[in-house]
């Protein structure tokens, strides 16, 4: 019987069609090479800070001072910094192992220098145990202290050990990689579909600007300093709406009078862009309130991923729907492959025309709102050069500028590639000129293999 | 053909890797030279043994000090950069150094890598005053102290620990007067170019028109009127136009303030075009060589200047005395000083 499975499966591994699977999926399989290659890239020591390091630390803390021994644990603050969460597993494990921690300071090293300076100095302090920051103040500082402190004079320091980890690899670090693409690769949605018609949407960049200046500003005449949730999501339903109805008129310009696309979201680019200056009396970013619900979008995560990237994921799922399930996502296919040929089957040219020109209009203004909510305000300067971005993680997700093919979860994985690039150079400390030539040097390469794969076929 | 497809793509990329890796290795070995001496004698001493499994701070760098300016490509915030690092290192800490190009995004984007690296401090010259608020307190919340230089932050509820900057409202006094001298009791018509988005340049023409305004208080002949007031977008480009279209408007322009070297020298360029240059006078601001050299060449008259150098240093000095948990004025203002065509003469940096 096994036999047989195992025969059966060699057969069916044979029966797959390599070629056309990494035809298909080639950009995630570059796209893991590329994981791989950074996780390599950005290798570095970092400071154990897990429970079991935490207990580790805690075993060699007592096997040097014994039991009872009084210690303190030092490290650096923040609500959500890693110091504190370390603090906690430490002085859990010193308790348990049978130390008596009697401080846990967490804070800027000043807190530290207050708490070592006010312990009792009839108590003698046995150890003080740190995170890597920490250590460097104690190192430095703790000489001193004891010269006013006595109890502090037989002080042992101690800080965790390290261990080699990929800074890539980090959960937070690849959070902040989705984090980061999200604006570009929602608004990739509306591009690659305006792609795929033959067409192309320089004005996305502009309109992200005229999206977030449009919904601070309704923002703020609906609730001033101090907007309730509905002022901020009619202010943002402004920004989006604004930005689809602008996208509506490209599409109109594009079709009725037949300006070339380029053309046209050429002038849009500009006069959006001076728009969203105009519409503020100062060039700096106008302040949206009430931050604690705004930066929902933006900033929170409600589900383990960041909400902007789960909308981000949620709208790559219907748009893959429409684009292959639904009438609309053929006549997109039909209009960028022969137009004449889809007028003359039936197919709206027109209308699919002007509708991909708004939903690009209007994924742009989402993306200028998900923008204002990261900022926290209405920035005239945002998106600078955004379109770019779009543009190149559509076409490295394998969608033709000639038109009529392309795929939408293609364009998610172009911008997880451009984003991944990014992100990983930025860790390696890549100088930023040198970033420039590595990310246009592989926006090339994808596109040249583009054009070897259709020549070939 | 799909299989080359994926060769060829990822033979591309290794080779374009390859590179990055080279690149972030050099820099490594850059800085991994110094930092070691500042750490050693802890030890010894009176505060006990060092008895750490990890980091001893003896051979090891002290931690990593992230600056990201507005931009690398305007020397300004290089010479900061360069005396930053040198100062960092002196103190065993390594440098990091980033540019966001003016963007926003990019520079919330490069302060998140920050925090994933867990750096001890984050030196900040703000693209957007408020726009970087968010980024500020992510790194607020992940417990890294955020200091600025030159530009302050002004979003609301972002914790700033300490700052440095030029005192830009004493410079544009300082402008004044030098306009005062350059006119001499005979007055005349001034055009300003300034650069509204930035709020150091705004302080600087407050200075000067404090400056003006006491000069003119009283006075029937010999007033310095300002006759226009247009955006010179602090760079040569605009600055040209700029001047060039006031020419236009004002044929009898005595003097031009521009609020730095970049636009003053595109003012410069306007000026000669229109065979100008002997009569007005150009008062600029930075002290960047390319406007001191102007000064020696007696395009521009004089200007007060920034000390980059001094910002750089005195930066790292606020951190280290937060480091060792010290008390420290948060905030500190170096004035600038004027240099004239006096001091361009004796510059040994000019030649």
């Amino acid at each position: 019987m096994t036999k047989l499975d195992f025969g059966k499966l060699f057969a069916s591994l044979k029966a797959l069609d390599y070629r056309k699977l990494l035809s298909d999926y080639g950009n995630v399989l570059v796209l893991l090479i590329l994981c791989v290659v950074m996780s390599f890239a950005t290798v570095k020591e970092q400071p154990a800070t897990s429970p079991a390091a935490a207990e580790e630390l805690a075993s060699l803390v007592l096997s040097e001072n014994g039991k009872g021994a009084q210690v303190m644990v030092l490290v650096r603050g923040g609500k959500k910094g890693a110091g504190p969460k370390f603090a906690k597993n430490l002085e859990r494990s010193l308790e348990e192992v049978g130390l008596n921690v009697v401080a846990n300071v967490q804070g800027s090293p000043r807190d530290s220098r207050i708490a070592l300076r006010d312990h009792p100095k009839d108590q003698p302090l046995a150890a003080v145990v740190t995170d890597q920051h920490i250590a460097v103040f104690c190192a430095e500082q703790l000489p001193g202290l004891a010269k006013e402190n006595p109890a502090l004079a037989q002080s042992k320091r101690y800080s965790p050990t390290k261990h080699t980890w990929p800074v890539f690899l980090k959960i937070d670090n690849l959070r902040n990689v989705l984090k980061q693409i999200a604006v570009v690769a929602v608004i990739a949605i509306g591009m690659t579909l305006v792609i795929i018609t033959g067409g192309i949407d320089l004005s996305v960049g502009s309109l992200i600007a005229f999206s977030a200046v449009i919904t601070a500003l309704s923002i703020d005449h609906l609730g001033g300093t101090d907007p309730t949730t509905s002022h901020l999501l009619l202010g943002s339903l402004a920004g989006v709406v604004a930005c689809a109805l602008i996208g509506m008129g490209t599409g109109g310009l594009v079709t009725v009078f037949k300006i070339p696309a380029f053309i046209v979201t050429l002038g849009v680019m500009f006069i959006a862009r001076g728009l969203a200056f105009l519409c503020l009396e100062k060039p700096n970013g106008l302040p949206i309130g009430n931050e604690e619900a705004f930066k929902w979008l933006g900033s929170g995560a409600d589900f383990g991923l960041h909400n902007s990237v789960v909308l981000m994921l949620i709208l790559y799922v219907l748009a893959h729907i429409m684009m292959s399930r639904t009438s609309i996502g053929r006549y997109v296919y039909a209009v960028g492959g022969n137009p004449e040929a889809a007028r003359l089957s039936g197919v709206p040219v027109k209308r699919v025309l002007v509708f991909v020109y708004l939903l690009c209009g209007l994924l742009a203004g989402l993306g200028g709102v998900m923008t204002a909510s990261l900022q926290m305000s209405g920035d005239p300067k945002a998106g600078n050069l955004v379109e770019l971005q779009v543009i190149a993680a559509v076409v490295v997700g394998g969608t033709s500028l000639a038109g009529g093919k392309g795929k939408i979860f293609g364009t998610l994985v172009g911008a997880l590639i451009i984003g991944v690039i990014k992100n990983g150079m930025n860790l390696a400390s890549i100088e930023g000129k040198k970033q420039d030539v590595i990310f246009g040097t592989v926006i090339l390469i994808a596109v040249l293999v583009d054009q070897l794969k259709a020549r070939l076929r | 053909m799909n299989l080359k497809k994926f060769f060829l793509t990822s033979i591309a990329m290794g080779a374009a890797l390859l590179m990055a890796g080279c690149g972030g290795s050099g820099e490594g070995d850059a800085k991994s030279g110094s930092g070691g001496g500042s750490g050693g004698g802890d030890a010894s001493g009176s505060g006990g043994g060092d008895v750490s499994a990890g980091p001893s701070g003896s051979n090891e760098v002290k931690g990593v000090i992230a600056y990201t300016p507005q931009t690398l490509s305007n020397p300004f915030f290089s010479v900061i950069g360069d005396h930053l690092r040198a100062e960092a290192e002196k103190n065993g800490y390594e440098v990091l150094m980033v540019d966001p190009d003016y963007d926003v995004k990019k520079q919330s984007e490069q302060m998140d890598d920050f925090i994933v690296k867990d750096v001890t401090a984050i030196v900040l010259v703000p693209c957007d005053r408020i726009a970087v608020g968010p980024a500020v307190k992510q790194a607020n919340d992940a417990g890294i102290p955020v200091f600025t230089v030159d530009s302050k932050c002004a979003a609301e509820g972002a914790k700033i620990e300490g700052h440095v900057g030029t005192d830009n409202f004493q410079g544009g006094e300082l402008a004044g007067q030098a306009m005062i001298d350059a006119l001499g009791d005979a007055g005349g018509k001034v055009l300003v170019l300034d650069l509204k988005r930035a709020n150091s340049c705004v302080l600087r023409v407050d200075g000067f028109k404090k400056v003006i305004n006491a000069h003119n208080e009283g006075r029937t002949s010999g007033i310095i009127d300002i006759v226009a007031e247009l955006d010179g977008n602090g760079d040569n480009t605009k600055g040209y136009q700029s001047t060039a279209d006031a020419l236009q408007a004002h044929e009898d322009l005595d003097a031009i303030f521009a609020i730095n070297d970049p636009s003053a020298l595109g003012a410069y360029a306007a000026v000669e075009e229109a065979n100008r240059q002997d009569h007005i006078k150009i008062i600029a601001f930075d002290g960047m060589p390319e406007g001191k050299q102007a000064i020696k060449k007696g395009q521009i008259f004089a200007e007060p200047i920034q000390h980059p150098d001094k910002m750089g240093r005195q930066i790292v000095q606020l951190i280290m005395k937060y480091q060792a948990g010290e008390d420290f004025t948060q905030e500190t203002l170096i004035p600038a000083t004027l240099y004239t065509k006096a001091d361009a003469d004796q510059d040994p940096d000019l030649k």
